[in-house]
């Protein structure tokens, strides 16, 4: 095992990482910070994948310019879905159950919605050109893409922690968590922001769809396959916390990169167990300094 | 209590058990007969279920970890040795499912609200992933067929009453908690744990008591299904089976102790009718539940008692609660 | 589904009504059908091709006035690849509906639940798709056929393949990845029992196993970089396979190795999916092709269902078409649909010209295992604009008998022991 190896393990496990973070940077947001449980949000990176696909690859328009049309697009579409019917129950008693509950009611229907639009078929878009090869890092190859992801990975969570500690919407957007009716006592409009917040969150989660789309497939049921993975990297990373998550799915992906090697079979199991060890001894998150309030 | 009050509550359900136990005689079509068997199995699964959620406030999106359990263990042993290895293997699976309970109960307890949510569907699918995984040990994606109920336990007729009377009675059993000091206590824990400690109370000793019974009784229903359809596979571990779980008893209305029973009837139903018609089945449920969760939130039977008690000129109480003012409308904090 | 059923019998008419108007549709006597497939996911794609095929076979029949003075009626379930469910809508087809047959299925979980109410009820079970061998060794009962290959028979017909290529390109060593469940590990021991069976060398360099719908391959890939195989042979199945090519590409895996994939990987929505940036070089094989074999048989079929549904088929759909005309066949060789028995019979004996037959052979009926008997063809991806949105489709064809890639003996017998 040389070291030439290990990095470049080291480089697939980012790769993945960042993905994973990128994916859930949405519920990071939108869970962890505005404390409103969206298990739909993989319903909303699935769309992001679709609105890219129709966007490149039937009306032929620019990657980029996809990206940024599917990520609004996602976004609009979320807050559309949050004002008719999250809205609706925000203060009940058991309220975070009932938010469960409705957004997986939001999986069942946007998952069929999808079908009726789209199709059955599995969709897929390559590359957008210019990021369709690789470099050579020495001896070893990475593609460009991948860097590129890496890149906007980072991009998204420097951004998201300065926007979340040093603007006010940011702050504003961390106090609907804490309390709501202080809040609007203080003349927030409360019920906006929290709109645009589901809204920047399910945003997110489109993007993610769109930049995953090259390197993956299109496929129905995709929301119910990143959503367990993403709420492992939130609760990894410590509730609302974006480096946390970050560095949560940068655990994930570098023990899952290494797993690969040692132990094939077992390898995608450690995620759970992770999750599991994490939510028993530091609930609040690997990288959280916050205490919890335990019953 | 009052007996007469009493009477008059349960006879509505005395009448509807009349019903469950009279299908086979009534109609003697073999799919008819493992719709209503599996009505049963459901209906005492969500009921086991609430016991968490509605009546001590603990939503755990992971008791299909104990579904599977009941279920696995019922099979595995039929599927490995032998027929007579059923009923065994059901207490076998109860009692494994009890010991999981009291292992990884005080774990998850530990943590409250999305927290334990979390973890309890941490533990679920990591079970499942074992299960799906380890396939030489449990038959992977495949799932296990041929698991045939010994002696006159096999023949479908008698093996759903055999279910019915097993169902009853475990809901007979449910039931006295809600209605004795311990499930009253639980309620409290619901509306304010504090409280409750202040007032002298074991918090968590209570949670975990009731986890664990959740766990034995949806371990039960496993070990039943595994009767009834013959075979089990992975997907009982899945999160989908515990979210179809919570899906039931909000239909049927999680403040009343029979209401996720009716909410499991009426989804098997919906699902089987509205299957047979269209494949957008996912829709039209998803939809129903969305209808379901912001404008009736006391479910099916929950809106049903409410009106029955505006017609008599008072507000509705939570059954599940007992008298008068322990209840909520879940609409408000 | 029942609202398409309509469709079906306004254009039952109105064809019959074109090609004899004194023919008179027998609407009392039906061959009712029960078929259960997915319809949503993953595996949507599939049923909802089954489903289309299904629809064309019994069109045609039906328009030609039926079989023996029965018109053929089906119904359709989406399962969405759960077995218990499935368990019910099979018990609700057979006492609610009456089928005469049961019909489908994706998942071999499913297959393997609803094989066992077949049994128990002794309903015909007509299997058009999922792979397991399972069906017709371990878990063989009576009623149960197979009309389309498993995967023992590609992994046979692979292994061939990767004999004959050791004399032109001399390959020593393997590696797989596969996804975890039985699927791929069944695909992965068959490949090597045939390997060691036609007395092909080889050395494993590495074997991985990637959860099922894995999004993220690349921590593989860099692996089995490493490993450098001659041969990677891969059991991925519908979206992973997209995937894992996508993530594979840039690294040079395609050029450093030959990826082999016999079983699922010639599937046509693979080539829909990727179009032009399938590579080139890459050895597939699937249990239907829709450029191969160039009969009037295959052309018409796949020409149909691409006017009726606007995209060519998955080989899924050769299945459900061949599995409604093993149905006509056994009614009209019985006469009735009721002689359960007398039908077992005629399907044992069945030998039927489908569209994946090459010219000089008719795919059959084994009376032991009940799987069908067909040629398997491998092929090599190359530039081909036939099927849009495909741009490069199978050619340089291979083919292997049929007989020589069906279980041995010992084989069966060694199985169904266990």
């Amino acid at each position: 095992m040389d070291a030439g190896f290990v990095f470049i393990q080291f480089l697939s496990g980012l790769t993945v990482a960042t993905l994973l973070f990128l994916v859930a940077s949405g519920l990071t947001l939108v869970f962890g910070v505005g404390r409103v449980f969206n298990f739909a949000h993989g319903s909303f990176y699935m769309i992001g994948a679709y609105f890219a696909y129709t966007c490149v690859s039937m009306w032929n328009i620019n990657f980029w310019v996809a990206l940024a049309v599917s990520s609004i697009g996602v976004g609009l579409f979320g807050m559309l879905m949050e004002s008719l019917f999250l809205r609706r129950i925000y203060g009940r008693a058991e309220e975070g159950g009932f938010q469960i509950l409705l957004t997986y009611c939001f999986i069942l229907i946007i998952d069929d919605l999808v079908k009726m639009i789209w199709g059955t078929e599995y969709k897929s878009i390559a590359r957008p050109p210019g990021f369709s090869g690789s470099v050579m890092i020495g001896d070893l190859i990475m593609p460009t893409y991948n860097l590129a992801i890496i890149a906007i990975g980072l991009i998204v969570v420097v951004a998201a922690w300065l926007i979340l500690t040093r603007t006010r919407p940011g702050r504003i957007t961390r106090a609907t968590a804490i309390d709501r009716e202080m809040l609007n006592a203080l003349g927030v409009n409360v019920p906006l922001t929290m709109t645009i917040v589901f809204g920047i969150a399910t945003g997110l989660g489109g993007m993610a769809g769109a930049l995953a789309a090259p390197l993956r497939s299109v496929t129905p049921g995709a929301g119910i396959e990143v959503i367990i993975d993403s709420l492992i990297v939130v609760v990894l990373g410590g509730m609302g916390n974006f480096w946390g998550a970050w560095l949560g799915a940068l655990v994930i992906g570098e023990v899952n990169a290494f797993a690969v090697v040692f132990v094939p079979k077992w390898a995608s199991l450690f995620s759970f167990l992770v999750m599991v060890v994490v939510l028993i001894f530091k609930p609040e998150g690997l990288f959280s300094t916050r205490k919890i309030r335990k019953v | 209590m009052n007996s007469s009050v009493k009477l008059k509550e349960t006879a509505p359900w005395i009448v509807l058990i009349l019903i469950f136990s009279l299908v086979p005689v009534l109609n003697t079509s073999d799919y008819q007969l493992t719709l209503a068997n599996h009505m049963l199995v459901w209906g005492l699964f969500a009921v086991s279920f609430n016991m968490l959620f509605g009546q001590t406030g603990m939503l755990s999106f992971g008791q299909a970890l104990y579904y599977g359990l009941g279920a696995y263990f019922t099979g595995m042993l039929v599927d490995r040795i032998g027929p007579e290895w059923f009923l065994p293997g059901m207490g076998m699976g109860i009692i494994a499912a009890g010991l999981l309970a009291l292992a990884i109960g005080p774990l998850t307890i530990r943590v409250t609200g999305v927290y334990f949510t979390v973890l309890t569907l941490a533990f679920a699918q990591l079970a499942w992933g074992i299960t799906f995984k380890w396939y030489e040990f449990t038959g992977g994606d495949d799932g296990i067929q041929g698991i045939l109920p010994p002696g006159i336990l096999n023949d479908p007729v008698v093996y759903y009453y055999f279910t019915l009377a097993l169902v009853l009675a475990s809901i007979w059993f449910l039931r006295r908690i809600a209605h004795s000091p311990f499930g009253l206590t639980l309620r409290c824990i619901r509306q304010n744990p504090e409280r409750v400690r202040f007032l002298g109370r074991r918090v968590r000793r209570n949670q975990l008591g009731i986890y664990i019974i959740s766990g034995v009784f949806a371990a039960l229903a496993g070990g039943l299904v595994a009767g009834v359809d013959n075979s089990i596979h992975t997907d009982m571990f899945f999160w989908t089976t515990s979210g179809e779980v919570i899906l039931m008893s909000v239909l049927g209305g999680i403040g009343q102790f029979f209401g996720p029973f009716l909410g499991a009837g009426l989804i098997i139903l919906i699902e089987d009718v509205v299957g047979a018609y269209t494949e957008y089945w996912s829709f039209i449920i998803g939809a129903i539940m969305l209808v379901m969760v912001i404008l009736f939130p006391m479910g099916v039977l929950g809106e049903i008692q409410k009106l029955r008690a505006r017609m008599k000129g008072r507000h509705a109480k939570r059954e599940i609660t007992g008298e008068g003012e322990l209840g909520t409308d879940p609409r408000t904090r | 589904m029942r609202r398409n059923k309509g469709i079906i019998m306004v254009l039952a008419a109105l064809l019959a009504l074109m090609v004899a108007p004194g023919l008179v549709a027998a609407e009392d006597k039906t061959i009712d059908i029960g078929a259960m497939y997915p319809m949503t996911g993953r595996a949507g794609l599939y049923g909802k091709d089954s489903v289309a095929a299904m629809e064309i076979a019994v069109d045609e029949i039906n328009s030609k006035g039926g079989v023996a003075g029965y018109t053929l009626n089906v119904y359709f379930t989406d399962t969405k690849v759960k077995p218990a469910y499935a368990v019910r809508v099979a018990k609700r087809y057979i006492e609610e509906d009456n089928v005469h047959f049961l019909f489908g299925v994706v998942s071999s979980g499913v297959g393997l639940a609803v094989t066992e109410i077949s049994k128990q009820y002794k309903k015909i079970f007509i299997g058009t798709d999922h792979a397991s061998t399972r069906l017709t060794v371990d878990n063989f009962q009576p009623y149960y056929f197979r009309v389309a290959n498993n995967t023992f028979q590609s992994m046979a017909a692979g292994a061939l393949y990767l004999k004959e290529l050791k004399a032109e390109k001399s390959w020593n060593k393997i590696a797989f990845i596969g996804p975890d469940y039985a699927y791929g590990h069944s695909q992965w021991d068959e490949l090597k029992y045939n390997l060691e069976r036609f007395g092909v060398a080889y050395e494993v360099v590495g074997e991985y196993w990637p959860k099922i719908y894995t999004p993220d391959y690349t921590s593989y890939i860099t692996s089995i970089m490493r490993d450098n195989p001659d041969i990677l042979v891969a059991g991925f199945w519908g979206g992973d396979t997209v995937a894992f090519i996508k993530q594979a590409k840039p690294y040079g895996l395609f050029q450093k190795m030959t990826y082999f994939h016999p079983d699922a990987g010639g599937n046509y929505e693979l080539m829909s999916a990727m179009g032009a940036e399938l590579p080139d070089g890459l050895i597939l094989s699937a249990r239907h092709h829709n450029n191969w074999p160039e009969t009037e048989l295959n052309k018409t079929f796949v020409e149909k269902f691409h006017n009726i549904t606007g995209r060519y088929p998955s080989y899924a759909a050769e299945g459900a078409y061949a599995g409604i005309y093993a149905i006509a066949y056994a009614v009209e060789q019985v006469g009735n649909p009721d002689d359960t028995e007398a039908l077992v019979k005629a399907l044992e004996g069945m030998k039927m010209r489908l569209p994946e037959d090459p010219d000089g052979f008719t795919s059959y009926m084994n009376p032991e295992t009940h799987q069908i008997v067909q040629v398997q063809a491998v092929g090599v991806t190359m530039p081909n604009e036939d099927f849009p949105p495909a741009k490069k489709m199978l050619g340089n064809w291979k083919i292997y008998d049929a007989e020589k890639i069906i279980p041995p003996a010992e084989y069966i017998k060694e199985k169904r022991a266990q």
